[in-house]
């Protein structure tokens, strides 16, 4: 499948900007089964200086400053990206218990452990709880499957939760989510990671996009008029596996990933620091098409 | 031979914990030798001599103003800094063991810092666990792979020393990210050889400066580009951090520009200081800012005292950062029980200064020990919280207490570490004339330097209040001592001046004052000149006051009356004597007037404008010489103490007046004499001259452009007069013909007099003039033309013209006319240098984090 994703930001200021430093992580990764065909980040107006690096987590970040006064900023980010949908999900090794991955992940220190054992620690925005872990716990009996476990922990915030873009922002805490049970993508991707983190086993916030008009005859999926997020779960053998559970679904050919990271703070699209502007709007388009 | 005490300074009584180690006496109270010398000497000066010593300390350290900001503490946030004179002695040979027990630490820090932000090396062979850096908050992600490998990155280190029971000395903590107290031992010895010159001559002890040496040439080598002649600053998080002292004094020693955040800003991927000439590329920063809060945009967005884009600037090796961004990842106690195993396996070497001992309760076996053992343990978490309330004592918990904490730690082992409970070493402590035993720490400090370590030869000390407590922090009342290594020899004395190469030519730097400075030192002008107006008008009100009471002549009253609703006028403590109620309180002006003089809640009071005056000298405490500083202090602590803090009458208020109207020409002499005439000194007297000519014309529009009875205006004119500091003059130009028209010839039209407003506005003229642009250009600049404007409109009027009138006005409106154009002229000049000079920072209040989009 290949896709086209038009990602414009804008934010209009009231008064001037004399200066703005931003940061982007708007390139999607390469992949085993995602190949990014081309990706295109133009600013206007235009910076003094444009500078793409690999982060901590291996996104690509391009940074920039507008150094000219300004009272609007766009930030137009295009890509294209193939993707193919074969992927063996039951390779062995799934059917391994997640008591088993949890004791493999404390004794294992072969190949690039760290790159695995740093999902399985809090990080600022995904911070487990004893709450949180009793609401992972029903989902991870004893012995159960990994892959079936977390499959019912989408499944169950997915049930549990309603999809409520009005009653969460950024800061909003899990805390407030877990006990109102509302939340948007990026609210139940933190509770699933913290959920999962909280039993020893290693989880990341995954973000991107998804096709914005489905094939004829299927549904519209949640999340298409922006970026969206969710989750995705190490197996030993197998490697990373993704969830989404705003959808109730692992992603196949309609998930496009840009970033990924220990929570939405690593992986943000798009912020900036701005002198000047006074009150600030901001306007954001997500488009993804097929090709 | 240790040699038994025979004192008279209270020695004798000195008796120790058994259990405790001392620093000055073996356990059979004998003195160890390298105290006999510094002990005879203080046992000649004696308990009262000690007494008097101690109170000179403490009125140097005031009057230099060295002083520790109290968090948490509205009122009274700046504490005076407080030394014990006693010293705490080590001799040349135990400092020599600490001292190589010190490189060796910080040259194996340093390898772990490149380790963990390079190849991780240490982690991937299990010599460290990987929680230790990963659930640490010092961790920065961004900081990977951005260390340069040319030189040391942990360019400070800093430790707490304290000499357990057995006489071994324990690292307690190591401060790693912008460690301080280098300025305040400095401090600290310098009053200390003027309190005890001979002694300190005699002792021989180790001198600092070679470490501050150090550190410059160190600095120095840092910078990627002007190599010959770095501009180095130091970052500050601004007056209200709790070290705010210390970074404006070593900016001052070392000479360096002090910076806050919002002086500073990030364009072409290169830092820059926003200086009043315009933008100044700096090459390297000092920074006592922590590491999360250096970029807003990287680290921490809510951050409001970092530099957005520094991240970048240091990646890209515009600009180095001392220490690196990250370092503080250091500053985990769990590191103490993995640093052995780290030192033999990367320097092939045992620790030679052993850390105190810590369990990681991460470890299952460890966290057994831990939990077993709680109430002889200190429990930390692993990352430093801000606060002293993070360190907590097994042995005060409660049965509940100990309960929640073990479920702590067993939710989240990884994030804490038991540590042995230790108990510090005792030093000699002078309190209350005698000599006592106090718990001390020494703080001691290392600073990179061709690959090594130099340590300053000492450090700081700083010993708990309380007998028997443990508690040194500052926070809560800990005092400092000196250290004194003491050698065999004299030093040679070190200079922190360096010598030129033959063919080197030392360019100047000038004009690196921030803008934020300049802003400041203009207010400084503003404020010292406003209260000095408003008391001189206050001090010939109060003389009226008293000859209305004497001699109860009605035009007396009506003198008095006029001279009160200029007070108001000119301090702008509306309504004051104007207004509705104003006929009441000219009446009974007393409440009044000691509000204007002591509330310092109150806008436009003495006591209020004293204290904006001090905020904003404080403020660059940096550019000030010493002398010039103490008078900022005394001008303030005066008036608080005479005035403020005690029941003062009208009566005696005429004295108060008299001393801080001399303190403050004392301050203005001492600018006047010992500023050079850059662009900061200008922007002060500008400040000065402007506010005089603001108060001037506030006075005269109040007192001469009414029109009185003749009776009334002689008086009216010779307080005028006396305000403005001139009745010998006028008298001895035109004796004792008192007539309005010469009385303004003086006042207005003298150029060649200080005080008329023909001098402020000559003054400010060419004051404006002499203020740098960003762009020179062949026109005058807007402040040029305003100031001119002004200048011109006084020079052509006539003050005959100025007073005609016809018979039924009551006021003589030409001159009103013409003092209050000039007026508005003024306000707009303010505005313009404003706008020209100081802008840059009003832009960056504005700083806001752009939204950022949710993901659905």
């Amino acid at each position: 499948m290949n896709y086209r994703i038009v990602h414009i930001t804008e934010y209009e200021y009231s008064g001037m900007v004399g200066l703005c430093h931003n940061e982007a992580r708007l390139k999607p990764r390469s992949l085993p089964h995602q190949t990014c065909l081309n990706s295109n980040v133009t600013i206007s107006p235009k910076p003094v200086d444009y500078l793409e690096r690999i982060d901590f987590f291996g996104n690509t970040v391009s940074y920039f400053s507008v150094q000219q006064s300004h009272e609007k900023l766009t930030i137009t980010a295009t890509s294209e990206v193939s993707i193919s949908p074969e992927r063996d999900l039951f390779d062995s090794g799934n059917n391994q218990s997640w008591e088993e991955v949890v004791n493999w992940l404390k004794v294992d220190r072969s190949g690039d452990f760290l790159e695995i054992l740093q999902y399985t620690i809090d990080s600022p925005m995904a911070e487990s709880t004893e709450e949180l872990h009793k609401y992972a716990l029903e989902s991870f009996k004893p012995g159960t499957a990994l892959i079936d476990a977390v499959n019912d922990l989408m499944c169950r915030i997915y049930q549990d939760f309603t999809y409520d873009p009005g009653f969460t922002t950024i800061a909003t805490p899990l805390s407030d989510v877990l006990e109102h049970r509302r939340g948007v993508c990026q609210d139940f991707a933190h509770l699933a990671i913290a959920c999962i983190r909280s039993l020893g086993l290693a989880a990341r916030y995954v973000s991107g996009y998804i096709e914005t008009l489905p094939p004829p005859g299927k549904e519209k999926l949640v999340g298409t008029d922006a970026s969206h997020a969710w989750f995705s779960v190490y197996f030993p053998d197998t490697g990373w596996l993704d969830f989404d559970p705003t959808n109730n679904q692992m992603p196949m050919d309609k998930h496009i990933t840009v970033a990924w990271g220990r929570d939405f703070n690593d992986v943000t699209p798009l912020k900036g620091i701005a002198f000047g502007g006074g009150q600030h709007k901001l306007y954001v388009s997500v488009d993804v098409s097929s090709l | 031979m240790p040699q038994p005490l025979q004192t008279g300074i209270g020695v004798q009584y000195y008796t120790t914990k058994l259990s405790t180690y001392d620093e000055m006496q073996t356990v059979q109270g004998q003195l160890l030798p390298h105290w006999q010398r510094v002990m005879e000497a203080l046992d000649r000066i004696g308990s009262v001599g000690l007494e008097r010593r101690r109170q000179e300390a403490l009125r140097i350290l005031q009057e230099t103003g060295v002083t520790y900001n109290v968090y948490g503490n509205t009122s009274d946030t700046i504490r005076a800094w407080e030394l014990d004179p006693i010293p705490l002695v080590i001799s040349s040979e135990e400092w020599g063991n600490i001292e190589v027990g010190l490189k060796q630490r910080a040259r194996l820090l340093d390898l772990v810092l490149a380790d963990i932000y390079g190849p991780q090396t240490l982690i991937k062979e299990g010599l460290i666990p990987f929680e230790l850096v990963y659930a640490h908050n010092g961790f920065a992600r961004s900081s990977r792979n951005t260390y340069s490998e040319k030189h040391n990155h942990l360019v400070l280190y800093s430790t707490n020393l304290a000499r357990g029971p057995d006489g071994q000395m324990w690292v307690i903590d190591d401060r790693t990210q912008a460690p301080s107290g280098a300025g305040y031992a400095l401090e600290n010895r310098t009053v200390m050889a003027r309190i005890f010159p001979s002694l300190f001559r005699d002792a021989h002890v180790h001198r600092l400066a070679t470490f501050f040496r150090g550190l410059r040439a160190e600095l120095a080598s840092l910078a990627q580009h002007n190599k010959e002649d770095p501009h180095i600053v130091v970052l500050t998080p601004g007056p209200l951090h709790e070290t705010y002292f210390e970074h404006a004094y070593l900016a001052a020693y070392l000479g360096y520009t002090l910076a806050q955040g919002d002086d500073l800003t990030v364009r072409d991927n290169k830092v820059w200081l926003k200086s009043i000439e315009g933008l100044q590329q700096v090459d390297v920063i000092l920074r006592r800012v922590d590491d999360s809060f250096c970029d807003p945009l990287e680290l921490r967005a809510d951050s409001r005292l970092g530099i957005a884009g520094l991240m970048e600037a240091v990646r890209t090796n515009n600009v180095a950062i001392v220490n690196p961004v990250g370092s503080s990842v250091l500053e985990n106690p769990a590191l103490f029980a993995f640093l052995p195993a780290i030192s033999r396996h990367l320097l092939g070497e045992d620790l030679k200064l052993p850390s105190v001992a810590t369990w990681w309760c991460g470890q299952k076996k460890e966290m057994a020990f831990v939990l077993q053992n709680l109430d002889k343990m200190v429990i930390k978490p692993i990352n430093r919280v801000p606060g002293n309330a993070h360190s907590i004592f097994g042995s005060a918990l409660s049965k509940e207490g100990m309960e929640k904490l073990k479920a702590q730690i067993v939710a989240k082992p990884y994030m804490y570490v038991g540590q042995q409970h230790v108990s510090f070493s005792t030093a000699p402590s002078l309190v209350e004339g005698q000599i006592e035993p106090r718990h001390a720490v020494i703080r001691t400090f290392a600073v990179s330097r061709n690959k090594n370590y130099n340590i300053m030869p000492g450090g700081l000390t700083r010993i708990a209040r309380a007998k028997d407590s443990y508690d040194i922090s500052y926070q809560t009342g800990g005092v400092s001592k000196d250290t004194w290594v003491i050698a065999s020899e004299p030093e040679e004395h070190v200079s922190l001046w360096l010598k030129p190469r033959r063919d080197q030519l030392i360019q100047p730097i000038s004009g690196a004052l921030p803008s934020r400075s300049a802003d400041n030192l203009f207010w400084v002008g503003r404020y010292a000149e406003r209260i000095e107006g408003a008391a001189r008008l206050f001090r010939s009100v109060l003389q009226k006051l008293r000859e209305s009471r004497e001699i109860k002549d009605p035009n007396d009253r009506v003198c008095l009356y006029h001279l009160l609703r200029a007070l108001t006028h000119v301090t702008g403590a509306y309504p004051g004597f104007t207004g509705k109620n104003g006929r009441k309180r000219l009446q009974n002006p007393r409440e009044e007037l000691l509000a204007l003089a002591r509330d310092a809640d109150r806008p436009g009071s003495i006591a209020y404008t004293l204290n904006s005056f001090k905020r904003s000298a404080f403020t660059v405490r940096d550019l000030w010489s010493l002398d010039t500083w103490r008078m900022v202090d005394e001008i303030q602590s005066e008036w608080r103490s005479a005035v403020m803090e005690r029941k003062v009458g009208i009566e005696t208020l005429h004295n108060s007046l008299d001393d801080l109207i001399m303190n403050l020409v004392a301050f203005s002499g001492f600018t006047m004499e010992s500023m050079v005439r850059e662009p900061g000194w200008v922007l002060l007297d500008t400040g000065r001259r402007l506010e005089r000519a603001l108060h001037s014309i506030a006075l005269l529009r109040s007192t001469l452009v009414p029109r009185h009875a003749a009776a009334v205006e002689s008086q009216v004119l010779e307080s005028t007069l006396s305000t403005m500091e001139s009745v010998i003059t006028f008298r001895r130009r035109y004796r004792a013909y008192m007539q309005l028209t010469t009385v303004l010839e003086l006042l207005l039209m003298d150029e060649k007099h200080p005080r008329a407003l023909a001098y402020q506005l000559h003054q400010l003229n060419e004051h404006v003039t002499a203020l740098p642009l960003e762009t020179p250009n062949v026109h005058m600049s807007e402040g040029q033309r305003i100031s001119l404007e002004a200048y011109t409109k006084l020079r052509l009027a006539d003050t005959v013209e100025l007073v005609y009138s016809k018979a039924n006005d009551g006021i003589y409106s030409n001159l009103d006319n013409l003092l209050s154009d000039i007026s508005d002229l003024l306000w707009r000049l303010s505005d313009s240098i404003t706008q020209t000079y100081f802008s840059h920072i009003q832009s960056s209040n504005l700083q806001i984090t752009a939204p950022i989009e949710e993901e659905v």
